[in-house]
């Protein structure tokens, strides 16, 4: 479960967000969509802790983010905007090193790493260093690490950003997988057809706002429009003139 | 939280033992000091050691034209061997260091009295060949000396009237002020590798996990900022003890090839020496890798942060070099200051004077406040949310 209430952060004179408030909730997938610099990946650091709102609140279980970081991270799986690897640290490696971090140790870490490494199908490069992976296999592990402590809540930043076709979609069912063993997934993109596909609720950002909040269905409606584009296109210039 | 330190310090640990940079940095350059210094007074100090006590093999060309002078050679030290047929080309190919040559009217000329031509082929580009042909002239006039002496014997001269000087040069043991030389070029290279040796792997820790785009994910996990940095200290620090004992290892191996069979020699720091040394150097070595750790924080890409940290080492070690050259009479105070009392120490340490435990305490004292206070200012640094985007 995730809450956020009226944050507001700014950078020097830049505002990036100014108010947002929206709520995500457990077994349900949310996106928070929008175009560049609507605030989304900001949104999404303020809730991973590595940024502190200026004000208002961010919740993860209800524990707040700035106040109980480490409780926080306990709960949160991160797939953050830069996903970068340790070149010469293989797929295994990068799990274990996270998974040491969250506290697991020795059988108990090695099945969750054995885990993680058949659902994402990684054996072909389990323990090649990292140095020479494609993006799918990038984006992999970094997934992979990310969920290695079974976290309730999933925070992603453009997950399928640079994936091919084939790649997108087993993102795309993995993310349901896990959504349907009740886990909170609050994942950000910019891309129309992904988030109709995917999301049980969308969170429209714009210029730092939440535009619209509410069922893929309910945001057809209020807006009038059938095609979720127009809607989002709609939306986005409405409220921002 | 002694855990997590663990985990972010055996990862960096790890991760970094297989980067040829950081290996090469830690394990390679140290050996630069000791080699660099020891094949310069292997080169230089075997050449100067040794000739003036060895028996020198002088080649003469023409030798049976004068019996006398091969005679006064020979039972000054000298042995006489025969000639090469080009003089001038074995000087300059190096086969021989100095050749002399009797002319051919030698005998005639001696035996009338007149100046008896005798040249001496030498190199003064060759430091070898200048130390022969410099035994060589002075045996050739002191034998010029003995003939004109008893000539004017012979004709009822004093032969003092010639000698309006009596020349004379003390020699204080060349070999002794060349392991003094050697000796005093250690304390600059090991405050050198001390800022070196762990430094690829604090830019690596921080500023290449940010520029990889690792740190962010990194940050999410349940480790606070002050554990990621005191696991990435921990492990820059074994980087730089790892490189400094390889150094004085290093140093200590070179020494003892040095002074080998070598009586006027000094005995050199031993092994509690070095060990004492590497004691003294854990304050600056502290120091030496929160430095490197704040700029670090503090820059944006590997490349900015290397040229900073490449230049960092000069500047501690230059009062060391500046040493090894001019004598300096140090007041107490000088202990205070970080990386010049440990220089100080470090002297009086390998030279074997006395070090008094006062002396050793104000510098660790000075220098691990210091060092404190940089890993304050480096934990601030970690701290910042702009630890994310460098500035």
């Amino acid at each position: 479960m995730i809450e956020v209430r009226d944050v507001h952060k700014g950078f020097g004179k830049i505002e990036a967000l100014a108010g947002v408030s929206f709520v995500a909730d457990d077994g349900r997938i949310t996106g928070l969509i929008g175009p560049n610099g609507a605030g989304k990946t900001t949104t999404l650091r303020i809730l991973y802790t590595v940024l502190r709102p200026d004000a208002g609140r961010a919740e993860i279980d209800g524990f707040n983010t700035a106040a109980a970081p480490r409780e926080v991270q306990r709960r949160i799986g991160v797939l953050s905007d830069a996903r970068g690897l340790y070149p010469r640290l293989t797929a295994r490696e990068h799990i274990r090193y996270f998974g040491r971090l969250h506290g697991l140790k020795r059988q108990a870490l090695e099945r969750e790493i054995d885990r993680l490494l058949e659902m994402l199908d990684m054996g072909a490069f389990a323990d090649r260093p990292a140095r020479g992976f494609s993006r799918g296999e990038r984006m992999r592990v970094a997934l992979a690490r990310a969920l290695v402590h079974r976290p309730h809540n999933l925070l992603l930043d453009e997950p399928t950003n640079g994936l091919d076709v084939v790649a997108s979609r087993s993102m795309r069912a993995l993310i349901r997988r896990i959504r349907d063993e009740g886990c909170c997934i609050l994942f950000s993109s910019h891309i129309m057809q992904e988030v109709a596909a995917l999301c049980d609720r969308l969170v429209v950002m714009g210029r730092g706002r939440v535009l619209a909040d509410g069922t893929p269905d309910a945001l057809r409606r209020d807006t009038g429009k059938t095609d979720l584009e127009d809607a989002f296109v709609t939306a986005t210039a409405c409220m921002t003139g | 939280m002694f855990e997590r330190i663990w985990v972010v310090f055996a990862k960096e640990v790890v991760d970094n033992l297989r980067d040829r940079r950081s290996v090469a940095t830690a394990m390679l350059y140290p050996f630069i000091g000791p080699l660099l210094v020891g094949v310069l007074i292997g080169l230089v100090g075997g050449a100067v050691r040794e000739l003036p006590t060895r028996t020198l093999d002088l080649p003469v060309l023409g030798a049976e034209r004068a019996p006398a002078l091969v005679e006064y050679l020979e039972s000054h030290g000298a042995r006489v061997v025969s000639a090469p047929s080009d003089p001038a080309r074995a000087v300059r190919a190096g086969e021989s260091e100095a050749v002399v040559i009797i002319g051919k009217d030698y005998a005639e000329r001696f035996a009338n009295q007149r100046p008896a031509p005798i040249e001496v082929v030498s190199d003064g580009s060759r430091l070898s060949a200048v130390m022969a042909t410099t035994r060589a002239m002075t045996l050739l006039q002191e034998y010029a000396q003995s003939v004109a002496a008893a000539r004017l014997g012979a004709r009822g001269v004093d032969t003092r009237v010639i000698q309006p000087i009596a020349l004379d040069t003390v020699d204080v043991a060349v070999g002794r002020s060349l392991t003094g030389f050697f000796l005093n070029m250690m304390p600059p290279f090991i405050i050198f590798t001390i800022f070196i040796g762990g430094v690829y792997l604090a830019i690596d820790a921080t500023t290449g996990e940010r520029e990889r785009g690792s740190l962010e994910p990194l940050l999410a996990n349940p480790v606070t900022r002050l554990e990621l940095m005191s696991g990435k200290v921990a492990a820059a620090f074994v980087f730089t003890a790892a490189s400094l004992a390889v150094q004085l290892i290093a140093f200590r191996g070179v020494f003892t090839l040095l002074t080998r069979g070598d009586a006027s020699a000094i005995a050199g720091p031993d092994g509690v020496a070095f060990v004492a040394v590497f004691l003294i150097a854990v304050p600056l070595m502290l120091l030496a890798v929160a430095l490197q750790v704040i700029i670090a924080a503090l820059t944006s890409s590997f490349k900015e942060a290397q040229t900073y940290l490449a230049l960092l080492p000069l500047v501690p070690a230059l009062p060391g070099l500046v040493l090894v050259f001019v004598s300096f009479r140090a007041h107490e105070w000088m202990l205070a200051i970080p990386t010049f009392g440990q220089t100080l120490l470090f002297g009086q340490i390998v030279r074997g004077e006395t070090v008094r435990l006062l002396d050793i305490a104000t510098a660790s004292a000075a220098t691990s406040l210091v060092a404190g206070a940089s890993l304050l200012v480096a934990a601030r640094l970690y701290r910042r949310e702009r630890l994310l985007f460098g500035s």
